[in-house]
């Protein structure tokens, strides 16, 4: 039997099992317990893309070259990119204050979403809502204090009564104004990350897998096992495409934190 | 009911991919457009494309989402 339901499927004898529910794609089990709290793979690859972020910048940066290393050159290159083009590029001369932050999420997400297209990790820790719905609370916990920090109780009055509207149509656009605000952009923020990673990520390894699938059993299909052949280079084809989306939903989780917290500092526009 | 759940929840997804593809390719469209036109703006008008991709794009994610909870 090639697809196996869960329910008499057994991992060491069917290559693939299909889970009973959906939901099933979503648990991670259980590797260790430490007082009580239970250690998943997610947590483990958490920490560890945290701890590459910091290596990374601390290699890098470590002591100032006059002339810096091929390695500290790149990530010069990354830490600029964010600094010009997301921070001051969007934000505007006092953007330089949340580079930092910018800087760490960006990293954190990047090497996250590489985790997907690393060989023998294959899981990219941003496909769990708790960490980019973590991420995306904190830029809306940024930029809600900051517009208030910076603009008193206008910031909030500017969005639910906008002056720059007829004042027959100012409530109905406060309210959808206060609605994109305060509810949907933290939402669209995370499930963004989130979807891309899961889309991707269901899609290798529908693909791979169907591929090694075929493969496997070309002694009872015959000829026809060569199907797998092209569901495999398709799947290839996608791993390439996943590093570009890699790439592109951190540049994206960025730059819209940028654009959100810019929004608060200069909310007339 | 429960045997056509799966795949109502397909259509529904493959709905809510309609309206974010026409729009992803007008964003796209236009801003080759505009790179076309003035090649100096390029950096400028590659930044609000992405910004545009990514707003629209997140309805069609949010019917993803919607098809794995439905």
């Amino acid at each position: 039997m090639i697809w196996a339901a869960s329910a008499e499927c057994d991992p060491a004898h069917d290559i693939i099992c299909t889970p009973e529910f959906v939901n099933e794609l979503f648990e991670t089990h259980t590797i260790f317990s430490i007082g009580g709290f239970d250690v998943n793979r997610a947590m483990v690859l958490m920490f560890l893309a945290a701890f590459i972020a910091i290596g990374l910048l601390w290699f890098a940066f470590r002591k100032p070259r006059v002339v810096p290393t091929k390695f500290g050159a790149a990530m010069e290159a990354v830490v600029g990119f964010v600094r010009d083009e997301i921070a001051i590029g969007i934000i505007g001369p006092t953007g330089i204050k949340y580079f930092p932050y910018l800087l760490s999420i960006f990293l954190f997400i990047l090497i996250g979403n590489l985790f997907e297209v690393t060989p023998f990790i294959n899981f990219p820790i941003t496909s769990r809502m708790a960490i980019p719905l973590f991420l995306s609370l904190v830029t809306y916990l940024i930029f809600v204090v900051v517009g208030f920090a910076k603009n008193g109780l206008h910031y909030f009055t500017a969005i639910v009564w906008p002056k720059s509207v007829p004042v027959a149509l100012r409530p109905l656009v406060g309210v959808i104004e206060f609605v994109s605000t305060f509810l949907i952009r933290p939402l669209t923020l995370a499930v963004r990350l989130f979807a891309n990673l899961v889309a991707g990520h269901v899609m290798l390894t529908l693909l791979l897998a169907s591929g090694v699938v075929f493969i496997a059993h070309v002694g009872e299909i015959g000829a026809r096992a060569t199907i797998g052949l092209g569901w495999f280079a398709l799947g290839m084809a996608i791993f390439l495409f996943e590093i570009v989306v890699a790439l592109l939903q951190a540049y994206i989780f960025t730059l819209l934190s940028a654009v959100y917290i810019q929004t608060s500092v200069h909310p007339e526009h | 009911m429960e045997d056509i759940s799966g795949a109502l929840a397909l259509i529904g997804y493959g709905l809510a991919a309609i309206g974010p593809g026409i729009g992803i390719g007008i964003v796209a469209g236009n801003a080759v457009q505009a790179m076309a036109r003035q090649p100096e703006a390029a950096g400028m008008v590659r930044t609000t494309m992405f910004l545009g991709i990514a707003f629209t794009e997140a309805l069609a994610l949010i019917g993803f989402v919607l098809f794995f909870i439905a």
